[in-house]
């Protein structure tokens, strides 16, 4: 034990590490260290301090020299190195672009498929939107054909209602105009003298219907003398019961003629459809 | 990029692989130490080209003296040392790079004589030089002479006009310090 410390502090060692010692004196270190494991053990130390040394002061090659060395040294590793380098990127690189077009190939099936989609979604849309517009416009003409069968109900109970107030009512008199020219036409005016108002009543009417450049004109005859009380139609499709005409206080007769559209300034008395004294 | 790792081994699996010439060994040799060996060689031989040539010449020694190696006798690496180192100094001493030393061109020359008075600094040591820097200047003074420079110690101890004794006594204690700087 004593002999190896010693011998570690001689400091011959470092001197065998580094190089210095002769071939003598190598041998005698080697004998030394196989004897003493601490001084194996102090040698070691000092190799990997020194070691440690040398790669802290590493400089680094140049790029292309280990494939010089490789090269001198008859090794194909520099080849299957550089092949090792170069191939896998090459197929790195291949597959990049490989998973690249696949990926893009998923991307454009996934476009098509969604336009075929969106296109049979636009589709019954449009059909769906066709037929709610077909529903629409069947439903507004079933309100329009309601509310103006409404209107006619209203219209026909706002007539009769004012006609069963007129029967009920004394002052209203009715004068039943007999036919002229034939004897079964015949109708009949609603006469209120003290209002002067002077109504017709179409479903009490039996007259050939007009066509469209004629109208039936009503004259009252006052004092001999006929007097305009306006015109009206005789249609079917009337909405009416009642038709307002034109207001007259005193009147001995009433009378219809046919005249043209618009009515005449005096009766053609030729075309005397109807009359009747009060 | 798998391709360019490093390789690296334990020194079992290096020495028995490089005694049996597997090639994974003297790559793994070259990432491993290539910088240590060339850093130690750049120290004699300034010049790049021709340290790096020497770099070579040690590798193919390496390989192909790889059968005298005794792991009895010291690690690996103190044995690939100093075959750089013993390259490099006979290099240095012989005839021709005495006289290609003469011949170089100017713009070399320029790049040669500032690297003998250290006016440039190389990036690849200038974290070394930190750590040299904090030993000891008499410790750092004989170690870089002995181990970077290609001093024995005699020479070493005739250069700096000391006692043999002192000499060693600096290296041992430089080593020391280093040993504690590196634990």
């Amino acid at each position: 034990m004593e002999e190896g410390k010693a011998y570690i502090e001689s400091g011959i060692l470092e001197l065998y590490v580094l190089g210095q010692l002769n071939a003598q004196e190598q041998l005698e270190v080697q004998a030394m260290a196989s004897t003493y494991s601490e001084v194996k053990q102090e040698m070691e130390a000092i190799e990997i301090a020194m070691e440690k040394y040398a790669v802290q002061n590493a400089v680094k090659p140049s790029l292309g020299l280990e494939n010089r060395i490789f090269e001198r040294l008859g090794i194909a590793v520099p080849e299957i190195q550089q092949e090792a380098k170069v191939i896998p990127l090459n197929a790195e690189v291949k597959t990049n672009y490989q998973s690249k077009i696949r990926s893009l190939r998923l991307a454009l099936a996934a476009c098509a498929a969604l336009l075929v989609v969106s296109l049979a979604a636009l589709y019954s849309a449009h059909s769906d939107l066709g037929s709610a517009r077909d529903q629409i416009a069947s439903l507004s003409a079933d309100r329009e054909k309601f509310s103006s069968t409404v209107n006619y109900m209203k219209s026909n109970n706002a007539d009769l209602t004012k006609l069963v107030a007129m029967a009920n009512d004394p002052d209203w008199k009715t004068i039943k105009l007999a036919g002229q020219k034939n004897p079964n036409d015949n109708m009949v005016v609603y006469w209120h003298p003290k209002g002067k108002q002077v109504m017709v009543n179409t479903t009490k009417m039996v007259l050939p219907a007009n066509d469209k450049s004629h109208q039936y004109q009503l004259w009252a005859l006052v004092d001999g003398k006929p007097v305009d009380l306006g015109v009206f139609d005789v249609n079917p499709d009337t909405n009416h019961i009642l038709v307002n005409m034109k207001e007259i206080g005193t009147a001995q007769a009433f009378a219809v003629t046919l005249e043209q559209r618009g009515g005449s300034p005096t009766p053609t008395m030729e075309q005397m459809m109807v009359m009747g004294g009060v | 990029m798998a391709a360019t790792k490093k390789i690296s081994l334990s020194e079992e699996e290096l020495v028995s692989k490089l005694k049996s010439q597997d090639t994974l060994a003297i790559q793994a040799l070259y990432d491993m130490y290539s910088g240590a060996l060339l850093g130690v060689i750049s120290r004699v031989i300034q010049h790049t080209e021709v340290a790096e040539d020497l770099l070579q010449e040690t590798f193919i020694k390496i390989w192909n003296s790889a059968g005298s190696y005794d792991n009895s006798k010291g690690r690996l690496f103190t044995w690939m040392m100093n075959i750089a180192r013993n390259l490099s100094i006979d290099k240095l001493r012989s005839k021709d790079f005495k006289n290609s030393n003469k011949n170089q061109d100017i713009e070399n020359n320029v790049d040669f004589i500032d690297a003998q008075k250290e006016v440039t600094f190389n990036a690849d040591v200038l974290g070394v030089k930190d750590l040299v820097t904090s030993l000891k200047p008499e410790f750092r003074t004989v170690l870089e002479m002995v181990y970077f420079k290609g001093y024995t110690h005699v020479e070493a101890a005739e250069e700096l006009s000391l006692p043999l004794g002192t000499v060693k006594t600096r290296i041992r204690m430089g080593i020391m310090e280093l040993r504690k700087n590196f634990n």
